[in-house]
């Protein structure tokens, strides 16, 4: 059987979307960080380093560094590249600049620690409209 | 549209497109930024500084018409906005993608150049002054304590927050944009009291004692800083504003800050308890020697070796730091095969070209340009193998580049840079 958790916060941006976790609790940069061209994160020393965030379910306590930190995910967007979807345990300008401006689903403000819960190649279902994510954990004994 | 936050009614005849289709369309990106923040109504902002050119992010939407581009990229709408003078009423530009006059010695082509010029204009006719600089604070552009803005970079928000008791927080491109053409910004964040106060607190146990000391201070602190804290430095001796240029610069670009309270310096910080607020620190951090060399040695090369590029002055120099590059290559000659860039805003080359120091900069082989740097232009020199900056968020953001693989960065104070441009050898 498959070992599911399932998380409540408050939906930021609506829409339902899934795909494998990338989760981290660095905060990234956007300018320098994430290669819009590829979709490749190029941050050195990121956890995420050599990853691609296309498809991914993208799972970061922030942003950090220049404030033109969603215009990078725009343009990657605009080159059809995105994240599936969003999760912060909070919200800051950086990733709420982002958020409003991808329209992918976004949750935050979770009622539990969310990296103690979801680690990197979790699949995770997010419902942006009610505030759920749906974690299904990978490579767990009994999980076929 | 279906939205939580509360709107005035003028704000909402915006919404309803009462006021034309950009303010429209940027009060629907404000609105939809607003509910992701839980933000609980607008504010009205009184100065606006924006990432304004044909950057490179813009143009991969394909389109050769600027207003076309411009909607899409900073409006974020799918419709042709007019591009109408924007509400706010005071309207500076951040840095662009290239030196307005300049642009031939940075390597641009004249398409490019051109294309440029078009996209400034669009933004001239919105009500935009064109400073293009980094350092708008040093440039008229100065909110008072209290004031709501937007700023499209990062160093300028915390430092006017700081210094001067603003109130802006680290907004996207678009987002800024959008707040300038209606006027209003969520009110969250460092726009609240409540979220201006100290949690992190950095005791200074090392010596600073240069500008360059303060940008690897700012490095440091950046790299020990959790993300949404703010911190409190203690223990720092007294710094000047250039100092403070380059301490919020590397801040900003190891971490995410919007406020740095410096105690006995900045407004709301006159004593160590003020700047806290009544917040118990969440951590009491030290700064020692050994972190600052373990900033040096993440952001310069190991070694000596040969520099065929020097880029100074980022955040773009300030007149007095221009005239300090000037007297030191005064009579010198850069070694052959080099590049050396000072950057600086186009109003201080205006006073450098008046006082004589751009001539001496230029007699010595450099050249004096202005709007843009290495990053924001990203026109680095291909056949470089090694490259000398003086400012920690270059050298930072330039290391993952794609061109700069392979190549040597080497990062010290102007003086080691100037010295380098002098020899073509970077020496520890």
């Amino acid at each position: 059987m498959d070992d599911v958790r399932i998380l409540r916060g408050r939906g930021a941006v609506g829409g339902k979307a899934e795909g494998p976790a990338m989760a981290s609790e660095n905060a990234i940069q956007g300018w320098s960080g994430v290669d819009e061209r590829s979709g490749m994160i190029i941050e050195k020393g990121h956890p995420f380093e050599g990853m691609s965030m296309n498809g991914a379910v993208l799972v970061l306590s922030g942003g950090k560094g220049s404030n033109g930190w969603s215009c990078h995910f725009h343009a990657a967007m605009i080159l059809g590249i995105t994240p599936a979807a969003m999760l912060f345990p909070k919200m800051d300008a950086r990733t709420a600049s982002a958020a409003a401006i991808l329209g992918i689903p976004v949750v935050t403000d979770f009622e539990e620690d969310i990296f103690s819960l979801v680690e990197s190649g979790d699949w995770i279902q997010v419902d942006g409209d009610a505030g759920i994510v749906r974690i299904t954990k990978r490579d767990r004994p009994g999980k076929h | 549209m279906e939205h939580k936050v509360f709107l005035t009614d003028e704000e909402n005849d915006m919404l309803l497109g009462k006021a034309g289709t950009m303010k429209q369309k940027a009060m629907e990106v404000i609105v939809r930024y607003a509910d992701v923040l839980g933000a609980k109504k607008l504010c009205k902002i009184t100065k606006a500084h924006l990432f304004c050119g044909a950057h490179p992010f813009m143009l991969s939407f394909p389109s050769s018409d600027p207003d076309e581009v411009i909607s899409k990229m900073l409006f974020c709408s799918d419709e042709k906005v007019a591009l109408d003078r924007y509400e706010c009423p005071y309207c500076q530009s951040d840095a662009a993608p290239m030196d307005s006059e300049k642009w031939r010695s940075m390597g641009v082509a004249e398409p490019e150049a051109k294309r440029n010029e078009q996209f400034l204009h669009r933004f001239l006719d919105s009500g935009v002054h064109l400073a293009s600089s980094c350092i708008p604070y040093m440039l008229g552009f100065v909110p008072l304590m209290g004031e709501h803005y937007v700023s499209t970079e990062s160093h300028a928000v915390v430092l006017m927050n700081s210094l001067w008791g603003a109130c802006g927080n680290a907004d996207g491109v678009e987002i800024a944009f959008s707040a300038a053409a209606c006027g209003r910004i969520p009110l969250w964040g460092t726009h609240i009291a409540e979220n201006r106060k100290g949690t992190h607190i950095f005791r200074v146990l090392c010596n600073v004692a240069s500008t360059h000391d303060w940008d690897l201070l700012g490095y440091t602190v950046g790299r020990k800083l959790p993300t949404h804290s703010v911190p409190v430095l203690v223990g720092a001796p007294r710094p000047n504003i250039v100092d403070l240029k380059s301490f919020f610069a590397s801040l900003a670009t190891t971490a995410g800050p919007e406020i740095c309270h410096i105690v006995g310096i900045t407004p709301e910080a006159p004593t160590l308890d003020s700047a806290m607020g009544g917040n118990k620190p969440v951590r009491d951090v030290t700064v020692t020697e050994e972190d600052l060399e373990e900033s040096r040695r993440m952001l310069s090369d190991a070694g000596e070796g040969s520099v065929q590029y020097v880029s100074v002055g980022c955040p773009h120099y300030s007149i007095d730091q221009v005239e300090r590059a000037a007297r030191y290559l005064r009579g010198k000659k850069i070694a052959e095969g080099v590049t050396l860039q000072v950057w600086t805003a186009p109003q201080i080359r205006y006073l450098a070209d008046r006082c004589g120091y751009s001539k001496v900069i230029e007699d010595a082989g450099g050249v004096v340009l202005t709007g843009s740097c290495p990053m924001v232009s990203e026109k680095l020199p291909k056949n470089a193998a090694g490259l000398a900056f003086d400012s920690a968020k270059q050298a930072h953001y330039l290391r993952p580049v794609d061109l700069m693989q392979g190549k040597k960065i080497y990062y010290g104070s102007m003086e080691q840079c100037l010295e380098a441009a002098l020899s073509g050898m970077w020496k520890e």
